[in-house]
C-alpha cells in the first residue's frame, strides 16, 4: 500500500487566558485509495485535524504530509459542513468556483463542471441560486464543487450533519456509489457511527479533549458494498463495539464542560 | 480562541519523488507568546507612528517653506495658539458651549427616537400612521429648517439643541425599528409560549434583543450629533467650537481653525469611545469584536 498522507506526533494547543489542549500526540497513516472515517466526542479535535490535512489548522507540533501524484496541483479539495456555497451564485457558477484557483483549459472545466452536475444530480437546478434549494440540494452542490477539482484527497468535515435523517440515508447511498465507481483517498468526519461503518474501510477513534487515537478499526464488509449491510447483524455487532469504546469519552467530554 | 487562517503549505519532494505538502508549527504556534507579543507591538506602534509621521511631514514642509503656512501653519504653530486660547478661556468657554448643547440634544433626541421605534417596531397602527411621515421627513437636511426653528424660539440655545435632537431621533428611531422587526421569530415564539407578555416580555426578550442595534445607532448618532452642532455653531450664535471655525476663517486666522477643528475631532473622538466601552459593558453576551481587529 502506498501511503497518502501521514500525520506524525501532532499536537495543538489554543493559547489564550485559558490555553486549551486539543490535540495530543497523533500519529495516522492513511493509504492511497482509502475511505477513512473519523468518529469521537464534540470537541476532540478531529475536525482540526481534518482542518491540518487541508492546510487551514497549523498543528502546534508535528508534521502533517499530504503526498501527491500531480506534480502541481494541490492534492486537497474540502467539502464543509455548512455555510460554504456562496448564496450569491448560482449553483453552476458555485461548483466552477473550485476551478478559480487552478489554471484549467476553459474547455476542461465546462467539461468537469457538466460531468459532476450531472453526477450529482443538479443538472436542472444549475441556473438555481442555492436560496432555492433544499438542504439537500445545497449539500449536493458542494459536494460537487469538491469534486469537480478532481482532488486526489477529498476532505469532509461532518458533510451530512446538518441535514434531516432520511436525506442523510439517501446521501450517504449516493457518495458511496459516487466513491466505489472512482475510489480516491477521503478522511470523513462524523458523529454518526452507522455512517462510519456503511462508508469507510478503516473508523480511526479519537478520545475526549485532548484528542488521541484510542482506537483504529478496519471495518470488515467487502466492496463494493451495498447499503443493505446496514441491517447485517454484523453491522449491529460493530456499531455496538465501537460505541462501547466512544460512550466513556462522550461522558468524559460532557463533564468538560464548555466548548 | 480563532485559529489563524493559513494556506501556508510547505512543498517538497518526498522519498518516491512525489511532491509532498507539508504543514507544520509556524512562528505563531512554535512561540506563541513572542508572536502575541509582536503582533501587539506592531499595532500600537502602527497606530502611534502614522499620525506621528504625517505631522512631522507636516511641519517639516511648512517650515521648508514648502506649503503656504497662511493655509496650513506648522503643528508646533497650532499647537502654541491652542495654549494661547485655553490660557485666556476662550477654548474652555467655547467648549462648554458646544457640549452642553451636544449631549441635551444627543440624549433627549435618543431617548425620544428609541421610544418612538419601540412604539412603531410593537404597534402596527403606529407603524401605519407614521412610519411614512417619518421617513419622508428623515429626508429633509436638519440645516434646513434651522430659519424656521430660529423664526420659531428665537436666537439661543435652544434651536440648537432641537436640530441635534433631530438629527439623532431619526437614527435611534430607525435603527430601533428595524432591530425589532428583524427580530428572529423563535423568541417571540418562546415567550408566547411561557406566557411571558407585556412589561416583562419587553424586559427579558425584546430590549435585550435590540440592544446591540440601538447601540450601533448611538454610535452613529454621535458623529451625526457633533456634525449638526458645528453646522449649527457655524452660521448662528458667536459662540462655541463651531463659531470658532467660522470666525477664525474669516478673520483669516488659519491657526485658530485648526486648534478648533482639532478640537472638534477630539470631542467626537472621545464620545465614540465611550459609547464603545458602554456597549462592551450593556451587551457582555455579544462575542468581542476585539480579537478579530488583530
Amino acid at each position: 500500500m502506498v501511503t497518502k498522507i501521514q500525520i506524525s506526533e501532532v499536537g495543538k494547543r489554543y493559547e489564550g487566558r485559558n490555553p486549551v489542549e486539543a490535540l495530543s500526540d497523533v500519529t495516522l497513516t492513511v493509504d492511497d485509495s482509502e475511505f477513512v472515517c473519523l468518529v469521537g466526542p464534540s470537541g476532540c479535535g478531529k475536525s482540526t485535524l481534518l482542518r491540518m490535512i487541508m492546510g487551514l489548522h497549523r498543528p502546534s507540533a508535528g508534521t502533517v504530509d499530504v503526498f501527491a501524484d500531480d506534480p502541481v496541483l494541490p492534492p486537497t479539495a474540502m467539502v464543509f459542513q455548512d455555510y460554504s456555497i456562496f448564496p450569491w451564485k448560482t449553483v453552476e457558477q458555485n461548483v466552477r468556483f473550485g476551478f478559480e484557483g487552478r489554471r484549467l483549459p476553459r474547455a476542461e472545466c465546462d467539461a468537469r463542471v457538466d460531468k459532476w452536475l450531472e453526477r450529482l444530480g443538479l443538472s436542472q437546478f444549475r441556473r438555481a441560486y442555492p436560496a432555492a434549494l433544499s438542504g439537500g440540494m445545497r449539500q449536493r452542490v458542494s459536494i460537487a464543487r469538491a469534486l469537480a477539482v478532481e482532488p486526489e484527497v477529498l476532505l469532509m468535515d461532518e458533510p451530512f450533519a446538518a441535514l434531516d435523517a432520511q436525506l442523510r440515508r439517501v446521501l450517504q447511498e449516493e457518495l458511496l456509489a459516487l466513491w466505489q465507481q472512482d475510489r480516491r483517498t477521503v478522511v470523513f468526519v462524523t458523529h454518526s457511527l452507522e455512517e462510519a461503518i456503511l462508508l469507510g474501510d478503516r473508523i480511526v477513534v479519537m478520545s475526549a479533549r485532548p484528542g488521541r487515537i484510542i482506537a483504529d478499526i478496519r471495518v470488515p464488509f467487502d466492496r463494493p458494498r451495498s447499503p443493505q449491510i446496514r441491517t447485517a447483524p454484523e453491522f449491529a455487532e460493530l456499531e455496538g463495539e465501537i460505541w462501547a469504546q466512544l460512550r466513556d469519552e462522550v461522558d468524559r467530554s460532557l463533564v468538560g464542560g464548555a466548548r | 480562541m480563532r485559529a489563524s487562517q493559513i494556506s501556508d503549505r510547505t512543498t517538497g519532494t518526498g522519498d518516491d519523488g512525489r511532491r509532498r505538502w507539508r504543514v507544520q508549527p509556524g512562528q505563531q504556534e512554535r512561540n506563541p507568546r513572542a508572536f502575541a507579543r509582536r503582533r501587539r507591538l506592531e499595532r500600537r506602534l502602527l497606530g502611534v507612528l502614522v499620525p506621528v509621521v504625517l505631522l512631522v511631514a507636516w511641519e517639516l514642509c511648512a517650515n521648508a517653506g514648502l506649503i503656504d503656512t497662511r493655509f496650513f501653519p506648522a503643528p508646533s504653530q497650532i499647537g502654541s495658539t491652542a495654549v494661547d486660547m485655553i490660557g485666556n478661556g476662550i477654548l474652555l468657554t467655547d467648549l462648554t458651549v458646544t457640549v452642553r448643547v451636544l449631549l441635551i440634544g444627543l440624549v433627549s433626541g435618543f431617548v425620544v427616537g428609541t421610544v418612538a421605534g419601540l412604539l412603531l417596531g410593537l404597534s402596527r397602527i403606529a407603524r401605519a400612521a407614521l412610519e411614512p411621515l417619518l421617513s419622508a421627513l428623515y429626508t429633509i437636511p436638519k440645516l434646513a429648517v434651522l430659519p424656521l426653528l430660529l423664526l420659531i424660539f428665537g436666537v439661543g440655545e435652544l434651536p440648537k439643541v432641537i436640530l441635534v435632537g433631530l438629527g439623532v431621533f431619526f437614527i435611534a428611531w430607525i435603527s430601533v425599528l428595524e432591530a425589532i422587526l428583524d427580530l428572529p421569530g423563535a423568541y417571540g415564539e418562546a415567550a408566547t409560549a411561557f406566557d411571558v407578555r407585556g412589561w416583562r416580555r419587553m424586559r427579558h426578550v425584546t430590549l435585550p434583543a435590540v440592544l446591540p442595534q440601538v447601540l450601533v445607532g448611538l454610535r452613529i448618532s454621535v458623529g451625526n450629533a457633533v456634525l449638526i452642532v458645528v453646522g449649527v455653531e457655524f452660521v448662528s450664535g458667536d459662540e462655541g467650537i463651531g463659531y470658532r471655525i467660522w470666525n477664525s476663517w474669516s478673520i483669516f486666522a488659519a491657526d485658530r481653525m485648526y486648534v478648533g477643528i482639532v478640537v472638534v475631532a477630539l470631542l467626537g473622538y472621545l464620545l465614540s469611545l465611550l459609547v464603545q466601552l458602554l456597549s462592551r459593558v450593556c451587551v457582555p453576551w455579544a462575542p468581542s469584536t476585539a480579537a478579530r481587529r488583530d
